[in-house]
């Protein structure tokens, strides 16, 4: 008897030290992996755990939307990303992440237009999408989708309800440690929000659209170095690396933009002078990237 | 015999399984942004970061970059209640590589303070640093966290 009991507590201890060895983090999100939608199809996803000296803190699709609405951009709905082909994209981590950003960035568009219907429709597209990433807590909980058509029509309501779906995916991504899908689905967020402003900008030829345009081009540079920090994370980032960084090269090419970053000057924008080949250029990089996304 | 062993081994093992459940409670992401969240008001939610921070012996510093829209006020909120020990933020307005670089806050001006913001305009970046303090001992470690929001 003393000797089966002594035999039970070593395999108790040995279970005991083998879960000290993991990492309290994993067991975390472990817990929330266990909670979420258990056909969310995470296993070829890689956990990363390394941490940087240096990190990137990118912004949100809200924002992009809310800094180019505030530009005057006007809405043309045939730029948005059909929202029924949401369930093809469930084939690989990098097309739900992009596309999970696509969608976002749509919403977002949609939302500061004021087309609640279409913010309605692509919040789902979101979800679908979102769930294949194992997000369904964050769009489930808190009567998201109740909130949302009880506010649909005011926009500060709607606009906070979708800015806290924004933190519980961040908060889930990185309890899941899979921050480099926040940066993958902001890669496709930007992608969407630069595609719709050159289109719209090509459209309307509105100078302040134009400045802002430039502006969020800079922001290239910050999203290829955030998505170096995760070079080896998913096969699909070479590519799309080397996408970005044509974009990039193509930005720092304008003659007004090389001058000033030769002398490492703040560039305003709403005085930059392109031309029409050199805006041409940058937005065949932007919708080829966007069309391999979405595709 | 037996009625010792018994109650022994369910003591022994329920205390060792209590003294590891305890794990890394301080790194709980959800709480401290909730905190943070919370600070943010009446700013819109854009972004956060979640820095782990090791204790070397001799200081280091962890930075991020953090892009901004020239037109937009925002409101940067610390959380580091998560941290043994007191660890500075600095926010600069170019990267720890630099020269130049103009120091635009600092969190020493806030004390022992565990949560402040910081509101800025004007800029296009932004880079926190945070610099930690030389521990001998090793080993510690600990959470920062920011988040941003804009109006």
């Amino acid at each position: 008897m003393i000797s089966k009991l002594l035999a039970v507590s070593c395999l108790a201890i040995t279970i005991v030290l083998a879960s000290c060895n993991s990492n309290p983090e994993d067991q975390k999100s472990q817990e929330v992996l266990d909670v979420v939608d258990s056909t969310a199809s995470l296993t070829s996803s890689v956990a990363v755990t390394e941490e940087h000296d240096v990190s990137y803190n990118l912004p949100s699709a809200l924002q992009i939307a809310y800094v180019f609405k505030k530009s005057g951009a006007g809405f043309v709905p045939s730029l948005l990303n059909n929202k029924a082909n949401a369930s093809r994209y469930n084939t690989s981590n990098y097309k739900r992440a992009t596309n999970f950003g696509i969608y976002s960035a749509d919403l977002a568009y949609c939302l500061f237009n004021k087309k609640y219907q279409e913010s309605k429709e692509y919040l789902k597209a979101c979800k679908e999408t979102g769930s294949f990433l194992g997000l369904n807590q964050a769009f489930e909980s808190d009567n998201i989708a109740q909130r949302f058509d009880k506010n649909i029509t005011n926009e500060d309501s709607v606009v906070k309800i979708v800015s806290n779906v924004q933190l519980k995916t961040d908060v889930m991504f990185e309890q899941n440690k899979q921050k480099h899908i926040t940066v993958i689905a902001f890669a496709g967020a930007w992608t969407e929000s630069m595609y719709i402003a050159m289109e719209v900008y090509l459209k309307d030829k509105n100078k302040k659209v134009l400045g802002s345009l430039m502006e969020q081009l800079l922001l290239s540079e910050t999203i290829i170095k955030a998505l170096k920090n995760y070079n080896d994370t998913e096969p699909e980032l070479k590519d799309l690396i080397a996408s970005i960084e044509k974009i990039n090269a193509q930005f720092n090419l304008i003659a007004s933009v090389k001058v000033a970053m030769e002398k490492d000057e703040e560039i305003d924008f709403n005085s930059v002078s392109i031309t029409d080949e050199e805006l041409k250029a940058i937005a065949e990089s932007v919708k080829t990237l966007r069309s391999s996304m979405i595709n | 015999m037996k009625k010792i062993i018994k109650p022994l081994f369910s003591v022994v093992v329920i205390s060792m399984l209590m003294a590891f459940q305890g794990g890394d409670v301080l790194c709980n992401s959800k709480e401290l942004k909730d905190k943070a969240q919370d600070a943010l008001e009446p700013y819109k939610y854009d972004s956060s970061e979640l820095t782990r921070i090791t204790y070397k012996k001799k200081e280091s510093v962890k930075e991020v970059e953090v892009p901004l829209f020239i037109g937009e006020k925002y409101r940067i909120v610390f959380e580091m209640e998560a941290l043994p020990k007191q660890v500075e933020v600095q926010i600069y307005n170019k990267d720890k590589d630099s020269k130049n670089r103009k120091l635009l806050f600092s969190s020493k001006e806030m004390g022992d303070k565990k949560e402040f913001n910081f509101e800025v305009s004007k800029t296009r970046h932004i880079y926190i640093d945070y610099v930690v303090p030389p521990m001998e001992e090793g080993s510690y470690h600990g959470c920062a966290v920011f988040m941003v929001g804009y109006k």
